[in-house]
């Protein structure tokens, strides 16, 4: 019994292995497009409502995290769905890859958002450039196992970020544009450098 | 095989030999039916001025490798929930006539 047990947990360790060394598929190229989309959408209308009424900040970031909520929950289904019928009997060890690579980075950005709003409130207009930052992070943790294009999209995030603090520390102010023009750009050009990588690799790859 | 999948770039002959433990002529022989399959594939390179072999497993040779894992899997677990079965069933056994 314990050689089959030993055996069963070598299969595994090597499975592991071949998941590391595989680039993974799973990210839908439309589903990323469309949260990219949407970003651009809510931030026009965000936009477009605060001319005509006056909102706080625990509005704004509440619209943002609710957009947010929605583009995990339709990414999270969309990649579960594509990965296991891509990489079929890998999928598992693929998605746990794909989930250690990424999930920290919204960890520590919804751990940041609630530390922020909660000791400096007043400081709440850092959090689009705080989100994007960490938002890069997760990119370039993930860049191993993507196109390698992807690391220039981590860039962007970085940059934009690195933006968004100084655009909104004049006003200090919540912008919805710094929200909105990051993020969608941003999501359009990851679904583009997977719509590119998907097409260079051959079928069964 | 085992080495191929787990280097997704390739490995070169000599990284290959020592990591599989095995002669020259006996990997030749080795990587030349892997490649008749279309398992791996093998290419000449140019590293700091001499040429060497580099072996990479292909799209289906990982997709070959992966089902070989899935049978392996299967059949380990078989056998662990028979070997299960059969000491449930000594067990029961002993009981009766104890």
């Amino acid at each position: 019994m314990e050689d089959l047990q030993q055996a069963l947990a070598e299969i595994h360790l090597i499975r592991n292995q071949v998941a590391r060394g595989t680039q993974f598929r799973g990210y839908g190229p439309r589903c990323i497009a469309f949260t990219g989309l949407l970003a651009l959408s809510v931030a026009y209308g965000e936009s477009l409502w605060s001319t005509h009424v006056r909102h706080g900040l625990t509005v704004s970031v509440m619209i943002w995290l609710a957009t947010a909520a929605i583009s995990l929950l339709l990414s999270a289904v969309d990649t579960v769905r594509r990965a296991r019928r891509v990489h079929v009997d890998l999928a598992e060890e693929m998605l746990q890859s794909a989930a250690e690579q990424f999930i920290p980075s919204l960890a520590v950005g919804a751990l940041l958002t609630v530390v922020l709003l909660r000791v400096v409130p007043d400081d709440g207009w850092l959090l689009p450039g705080l989100w994007q930052i960490i938002f890069s992070l997760g990119i370039f943790a993930s860049c191993r196992f993507l196109p390698r294009l992807m690391f220039a999209v981590g860039f962007w995030y970085l940059a934009a970020g690195l933006c968004s603090v100084i655009v909104c520390s004049g006003p200090k102010v919540f912008l919805p544009w710094t929200m909105g023009v990051p993020f969608g750009i941003g999501q359009l050009l990851v679904a583009a450098v997977l719509q590119i990588g998907v097409e260079k690799i051959p079928e069964g790859e | 095989m085992t080495a191929l999948v787990t280097h997704s770039h390739g490995l070169t002959f000599n990284e290959l030999k020592n990591l599989c433990a095995l002669t020259d002529g006996n990997l030749n022989r080795h990587l030349q039916v892997l490649e008749e399959a279309k398992l791996v594939v093998t290419a000449k390179i140019a590293d700091r001025h001499r040429r060497q072999t580099c072996c990479r497993i292909t799209a289906l040779g990982r997709k070959k490798y992966v089902d070989y894992l899935a049978v392996l899997t299967q059949v380990l677990n078989d056998a662990k929930a028979r070997e299960a079965g059969d000491a449930a069933a000594k067990g029961a056994q002993g009981a009766i006539t104890g």
